[in-house]
């Protein structure tokens, strides 16, 4: 499977990418100007830590978020891998949030459900990676799977 | 090989997910008490307070079974395992073989020898019968016994509902063994702005009323109600296994090996039903709670089927939601204060704590490991600092990076790199290089 990579020789923590994650996947308007003015303001699914380190779910091999949901709400895309929320049944109860060791999954109490990166998989292309102006940010394919247990 | 599964929630159904994902063909038969399927115990209080319907309450969905290829033999209770001959017995006389066996009954809720607990508006509150039963009761005020998980969403629920609701607890906080006095006053603020009257520090001794109950008496009040939930706590359900000669444990669960096999060859046990190995605590456990059922039961089921995996261990951990309010969590340890006179010699324990209003942040260190952490009000981090206690890494140097608010994954990189060996996993791996 393909994951999102950061290379930090060219990241210069622009927050690009958390700007067109916000607009695109999570505004209503998908219009940047109109975007930031939305209540529930749209928040990213990728957070830029430290200086220059963007940072988005790594989607696990095991994934502990998928573990702990008590109602099957946090999924694996069998086809590609990808692990994503199926919102509609979200409860908000935040037992992946308390779990991800990454610490990339938002309990939003605007919206009332677990919101993190599921790689734009319903779209072509991952947005913060095409949008990122150095291009730290690479779909890169995931090569080592090894054997490992919970 | 023939697989027998006794249960049918979080452990039960993890085991068969593991079991089919080495061997597809060999038989699975599963028995459960419960005549739902597929259903989350833990969600029960949503359907209570009908924020889920009951088709909502499915953790996997109700072809489950056809497409994993097991017979699931629901509402029908086995009576008896038969460890020499390797069969069971159901209780419709009928018996099964099985060369590989799994014990994931769960718990039973305990009830306390109260007066009045037949009473007729009197609950507990752990199958689906119970919610269906505290669902249906024509109450207008509730009494809840006890304030642990369960029963403060059972008292939500019913508030919910428009009931008038008390919740009575006899230790002197609510949620007394999830948090601490600090986090737990914090919450309380939460369940009691939902109108919820909580009582702490008193016990109830007697329920009233004829056929029905009609109030619940304490050592200084009576409070009059027409239903009562009780929720002091679960035992683990371990009739069965112990009739066949299992081994239980000091904390009357079934003891298994880091395979989640018991001491006998060919029987599993795993979930609520389980002692294991904690990790925070570094002895021997119940952490009743759905993600360590699932854990379990993965690590059962892949034995079962024949490839071998061990448990690193367990660690009990509970988030407080939408549903209660205030989003809180707890993991390991709640306080370093009860946990020292058990403690070894050279075992330092260190307690950081921070709070600001609405917020609260505990750290609970062994040794310069992490034992136990509380997170209240900002919780995203929660579980950057969980991995640092399930993978047990010496972070006597991050102390307030881990206490900050802006803690982020970035800023323990350097040490998840210094305990290369401990993080193995892909998706460590391939971020050891970055951020350098």
């Amino acid at each position: 499977m393909e994951v999102i990579m950061v290379d930090q020789e060219k990241c210069t923590g622009c927050h690009q990418c958390e700007l067109w994650c916000a607009n695109e996947i999570a505004s209503v308007s998908k219009e940047l100007p109109l975007a930031i003015n939305e209540d529930p303001q749209p928040v990213p699914r990728v957070y830029v830590e430290g200086k220059r380190f963007a940072l988005q779910c790594r989607h696990c091999l095991d994934a502990p978020c998928i573990t702990a949901c008590p109602n099957g709400t946090m999924r694996r895309d069998p086809e590609s891998g990808l692990v994503f929320v199926n919102e509609p049944t979200c409860i908000a109860c935040w037992m992946c949030v308390m779990v991800c060791p990454f610490g990339i999954i938002n309990p939003s109490s605007s919206l009332k459900v677990a919101v993190k990166c599921d790689r734009c998989r319903n779209m072509e292309f991952p947005i913060c990676v095409e949008v990122c102006p150095t291009n730290a940010l690479k779909l890169v394919e995931r090569k080592e799977v090894p054997e490992i247990n919970l | 090989m023939r697989h027998i599964i006794i249960g049918g929630s979080a452990a039960a159904i993890s085991a068969v997910e593991a079991i089919r994902s080495v061997d597809q063909t060999s038989q699975i038969d599963l028995f459960s008490d419960e005549e739902t399927p597929l259903f989350s115990r833990v969600l029960l209080p949503y359907y209570i307070a009908e924020e889920l319907s009951k088709q909502l309450l499915n953790f996997r969905s109700l072809d489950f079974f056809d497409e994993n290829n097991v017979i699931a033999h629901l509402g029908m209770r086995v009576q008896e395992i038969s460890p020499d001959s390797k069969t069971i017995r159901t209780a419709d006389k009928n018996h099964y073989e099985f060369d590989r066996l799994l014990i994931a009954t769960g718990g039973l809720p305990i009830i306390p020898p109260i007066p009045g607990m037949d009473k007729e508006g009197a609950s507990t509150l752990k199958t689906m019968a119970d919610a269906e039963r505290i669902y249906n009761f024509k109450a207008k005020k509730a009494v809840v016994i006890g304030a642990g998980s369960v029963g403060v969403e059972a008292s939500i629920s019913l508030k919910r509902r428009g009931l008038k609701v008390s919740l009575l607890e006899q230790l002197g906080q609510v949620l007394p063994t999830v948090f601490d006095e600090e986090a737990s006053s914090i919450i309380r603020k939460s369940i009691e702005d939902r109108g919820i009257e909580v009582i702490t520090g008193e016990k109830a001794t007697a329920f009233k009323g004829n056929s029905h109950v009609t109030s619940v008496i304490t050592a200084t009040r009576e409070i009059d109600c027409d239903m009562v939930v009780v929720a002091i706590g679960i035992r683990p359900a371990t009739e069965l296994a112990e009739n066949a000669g299992i081994e239980v444990g000091s904390l009357k669960g079934i003891r298994v090996n880091d395979q989640m096999m018991t001491n006998i060859a060919g029987i599993y046990a795993a979930g609520d039903v389980a002692e294991t190995y904690d990790i925070a605590h570094d002895m021997i456990n119940i952490n009743a709670i759905w993600p360590c059922a699932v854990e379990q039961g993965h690590i059962a089921g892949l034995n079962m089927a024949g490839k071998e995996s061990r448990y690193a261990g367990s660690v009990r951990m509970n988030s407080i939601g939408n549903f209660i309010g205030h989003p809180a969590i707890s993991m390991g340890m709640i306080r370093a204060e009860a946990e020292k006179p058990g403690a070894e010699a050279g075992e330092e324990f260190q307690e950081i704590k921070k709070s600001t209003k609405d917020i609260y942040r505990k750290l609970i260190l062994k040794s310069g490991r992490i034992a136990g952490a509380i997170l209240v009000g900002q919780t995203q981090k929660a579980g950057v600092i969980g991995i640092l206690l399930k993978k047990r890494v010496d972070v006597s140097n991050y102390i307030p990076i881990l206490m900050s608010n802006s803690l982020n994954f970035m800023d323990v990189l350097p040490l998840i790199r210094r305990n290369a060996d401990k993080f193995k996993e892909p998706e460590y791996k391939e971020l050891m290089h970055a951020g350098l």
